[in-house]
């Protein structure tokens, strides 16, 4: 039996997990992505206005605002999805990812997407089997080793909390599978390039309550090793799953901090209007 | 202050239900905790009664705050201000409640009283006004969300301590003075820690009313400090 007097030395043995640490003590984390002084325009209208955001590595950052207010936009320059928009360009400012500008001439599109992958609102698997889905990116990566992708596949599938569920039929057409399990699919599918970033575009906007709190604790498991940027209309769902939440509205990144101190005490008024549903 | 106008309207009458009915049991409180300081003083037998009796609606009140308040969180899921002013709604409640259980203390305390020769009650005047003003002042601070208040209210509870203190080293004194009283002083005593708690009261009041209007938790900050 552990004596009382014993316990102190303990007890911090348990406290914290990794993955638990309060947002305020990323403070010091390192940053994945430098937004600075950004400015995006969709031909002749501007839509972001001198946008500056440090996301912080191995943690969930979440962008919350009315629509139309640029979180998606911002959210499509992190691995510059928007250059497939004829018009639509940066007109200032930068984003580096690990220290490097995206947006430099040298840089290869494709292997920055397969560093920062993307889940979109409504999931969107390939009309293939589950193990095409996850071994399509790794394909193209030029990897064709059996051995590595089924590797790949698996660890993939472990990842996105759904091996459990389909390891019996790989073979599968992804159509077949729920829409919960497509998302976590895609989320699977995202992962196998093995990503240093994963955006998500409303994830769960197309999902019920349970595929969401799945998809919810699966971003709660995957912050401890990618950083994760998503966009929600969801604020509880921003409140629950993220470490640092920024309001954008009408183009301006209004606030940006700890979401507890967003959701509890923001600075901004205009944050308090919103969150509260005082708004307009 | 009055947040401006929410999106649903339901949500703004839900929460300023919660409100009036805080004010409300605050009203009533405080109007039994004046019925049994009077019936002590006036040795009005039927304003202790009363006093008693109003304790009923008090606990009511308490028990629909509650309800209100897990209501509102579980409709509308507040949050920032919102949040604050909902879980202060559901605190304030309980130490209402207890203020309400000291006047009900303290009117049982004066029908025994009364029942006896007169004693120097008058002792128990200023302590009355001192924990009255505090509680009054700490419901105006969470009504206002006035910060400056709600932390002069934590401030004057020493104060109090120190009155009721005094009050009962004389009381004891009169004790050895004039034993044959020495239930009624004995009561007396009793009555004066009842108004001291209310005190009590008042500064958990105040504090959660710097809660709700600056985010700022001002409870047990000498042990936090470590000063």
């Amino acid at each position: 039996m552990v004596s009382l007097l014993e316990m102190p030395q303990t007890l911090p043995q348990q406290l914290p997990r990794q993955n638990d640490r309060p947002a305020d003590e990323t403070e010091s984390a390192e940053i994945m992505i430098d937004v600075r002084d950004l400015d995006f325009a969709y031909g002749g209208n501007k839509v972001l206005h001198n946008v500056s955001l440090d996301v912080p590595a191995q943690a969930v950052t979440a962008f919350i605002g009315p629509s139309g207010c640029g979180k998606t936009t911002l959210l499509r320059c992190i691995n510059r999805m928007n250059d497939l928009i004829e018009g639509a360009r940066i007109t200032g400012g930068a984003i580096h990812l690990g220290g490097v500008d995206i947006n430099a001439p040298e840089v290869d599109v494709v292997d920055l997407r397969r560093r920062v992958g993307m889940v979109f609102q409504k999931s969107n698997p390939f009309p293939k089997s589950i193990y095409e889905n996850i071994s399509y990116g790794l394909r193209i990566a030029g990897v064709n080793k059996r051995s590595q992708i089924d590797e790949a596949v698996e660890k993939s599938l472990r990842a996105a909390a759904l091996w459990d569920e389909v390891k019996e039929r790989l073979g599968a057409n992804a159509f077949g599978l729920s829409g919960g399990q497509q998302q976590r699919l895609c989320i699977a599918r995202a992962l196998a390039v093995e990503p240093d970033v994963v955006l998500m575009d409303e994830p769960c906007s197309a999902l019920d309550p349970i595929a969401t709190a799945k998809i919810e604790e699966l971003i709660h498991e995957l912050k401890a090793q990618y950083t994760i940027v998503i966009v929600t209309h969801n604020m509880q769902q921003a409140g629950r799953v993220s470490d640092h939440t920024g309001f954008f509205y009408l183009g301006k990144l209004i606030e940006f901090g700890p979401t507890t101190k967003i959701f509890t005490n923001p600075s901004e008024k205009r944050t308090e209007d919103y969150i509260t549903g005082r708004f307009g | 202050m009055t947040p401006p106008k929410h999106i649903l309207g339901t949500f703004d009458e839900a929460l300023s239900s919660l409100r009036n009915n805080v004010l409300m049991m605050a009203g009533l409180a405080e109007r039994t905790l004046d019925r049994a300081v009077k019936g002590l003083l006036q040795r009005d037998d039927s304003l202790c009664t009363t006093a008693i009796a109003d304790d009923e609606e008090i606990d009511q009140l308490e028990k629909q705050i509650d309800k209100d308040g897990v209501d509102v969180l579980l409709r509308f899921q507040p949050v920032a201000s919102d949040l604050r002013r909902v879980v202060a709604a559901m605190k304030l409640s309980p130490n209402i409640e207890r203020i309400a259980d000291q006047a009900t203390n303290i009117a049982r305390r004066a029908r025994k009283l009364n029942r006896h020769p007169p004693l120097p009650e008058e002792i128990i005047v200023p302590i009355q006004a001192h924990a009255m003003a505090m509680f009054k002042d700490s419901i105006d601070a969470f009504s206002r969300e006035d910060v400056d208040l709600g932390r002069a209210v934590v401030a004057r509870d020493k104060e109090l301590d120190y009155m009721n203190k005094m009050a009962n080293r004389r009381l004891t004194e009169c004790m050895a003075q004039d034993p044959k009283q020495l239930r009624g002083y004995l009561n007396l005593i009793f009555v004066s820690r009842c108004l001291e708690r209310v005190g009590d009261h008042a500064t958990n009041i105040a504090e959660d009313a710097v809660y709700v209007a600056a985010a700022e938790d001002i409870r047990h900050q000498t042990v936090a400090t470590g000063t």
